[in-house]
């Protein structure tokens, strides 16, 4: 059986996801409050469209809600996401809930009142633009856990101070690990006497923001 | 700093969220029984409502901002009541009141009924002005039909 996900609210980011979600074989409903949105969402192919306000128990249940294995609520305001969620909780019993969430500080809150994922966008986008300020071209950065951890792949070119030296003689941060290294067709999974040679590719994992530090000392940048 | 002396150590402190006709309406009342009364509203024309006799703090801001219920002092709060326009905010401020600032009294003004079942399941107290009108209206139907029958029955 496919995996029913409801989404409620936002444009462009209900539109880009239902398009993701249906190519992995989703089964997916959106609810959206703007009829020129879902005339817009309506084009996606095998995309359910209904037309209504989410926070509204009768336009979950022409959604079917209570058949969804997912729901998402993707609107801007962060009232109108608790109240879809907890509809969807408590009403429907649907499995699992994500929301997005603009306030911070109320990420907490989000998960004490049962909703299972809180996405805080704010949180995410500045961490981010952070993240492409700081280390622009230097490394790939995957944040995963909520981007409490990230997962980056620094590539060590000929001039950075690193090359020739051993693990161990790294000055690296506490919470920062190299967890692989890629070396031409070879991977290895290094320890405390493994050379860096220039051209490698360097898998970090690294906890509490210390990728910046940990790549600054790695690439000399 | 605290905003309301008690002066017997007992709590009474009314915040409302919402200052429209019915927020203004509740807080003039419990300012002029002469009992501690907060209004919050994110528009400062609304305390325009309030009562010259008014004799409460008004905070304008956000009340689903933590920020702002800290400087409400909502620790010290007795009373919470979110009567805005809006049935999502006053669903949010009553949870926020309840389960992070252990409010044990929060009251909500709900305009469409079918949203109960969320503050149902919370335990907060719903006042429901289109069910209430209903009731009240359907009371005076009756009261009138009955007052009829008796009087054609007086007229036979």
């Amino acid at each position: 059986m496919n995996t029913k996900v409801l989404l409620v609210g936002g444009r462009s980011k209900a539109q880009s996801l239902a398009i993701s979600l249906l190519k992995n074989g989703y089964h997916v409903t959106v609810i959206n409050e703007t009829y020129e949105d879902c005339l817009k969402l309506a084009e996606i192919d095998k995309l359910t469209v209904i037309n209504g306000d989410g926070t509204r128990p009768f336009v979950l249940e022409d959604a079917c809600a209570s058949d969804a294995d997912i729901a998402i609520a993707l609107t801007l305001k962060d009232e109108d996401n608790l109240v879809i969620c907890e509809l969807c909780k408590k009403k429907f019993h649907v499995k699992k809930t994500v929301s997005l969430l603009t306030d911070p500080k109320k990420t907490a809150f989000f998960y004490k009142m049962g909703i299972d994922s809180v996405v805080c966008a704010t949180t995410a986008i500045t961490g981010i633009i952070e993240q492409q300020a700081f280390v622009d071209k230097i490394a790939t950065l995957v944040p995963i856990g909520e981007g409490r951890i990230n997962i980056a792949e620094v590539p060590i070119l000929g001039t950075a101070p690193v090359v020739g030296k051993k693990l161990w003689e790294i000055n690296l941060p506490k919470q920062v690990i190299v967890g692989c290294i890629l070396r031409g067709d070879m991977t290895m999974v290094p320890r405390g006497d493994t050379r860096i040679l220039a051209g490698d590719m360097l898998i970090l994992i690294s906890s509490d923001k210390q990728e910046v530090a940990a790549i600054r000392e790695l690439t000399g940048r | 700093m605290q905003l309301f002396k008690n002066e017997k150590g007992n709590k009474d402190y009314t915040i409302i969220v919402g200052c429209g006709r019915l927020g203004a309406n509740l807080a003039n009342t419990i300012s002029d029984e002469g009992r501690n009364v907060l209004i919050i509203d994110k528009n400062k024309d609304a305390f325009r409502k309030l009562s010259p006799s008014f004799g409460g703090i008004s905070i304008i801001g956000d009340a689903t901002d933590f920020d702002i219920l800290q400087e409400a002092q909502i620790d010290n709060a007795s009373v919470v009541v979110s009567v805005t326009d809006n049935d999502n905010i006053n669903i949010m401020v009553a949870l926020i009141a309840r389960d992070l600032f252990q409010i044990k009294c929060v009251i909500s003004r709900l305009q469409d009924p079918e949203r109960e079942c969320v503050y149902r399941e919370f335990g907060i107290d719903t006042i429901c002005p289109a069910v209430l009108s209903a009731k009240e209206i359907n009371r005076i139907l009756a009261e009138m039909s009955t007052s009829e029958a008796v009087s054609s029955e007086v007229d036979q």
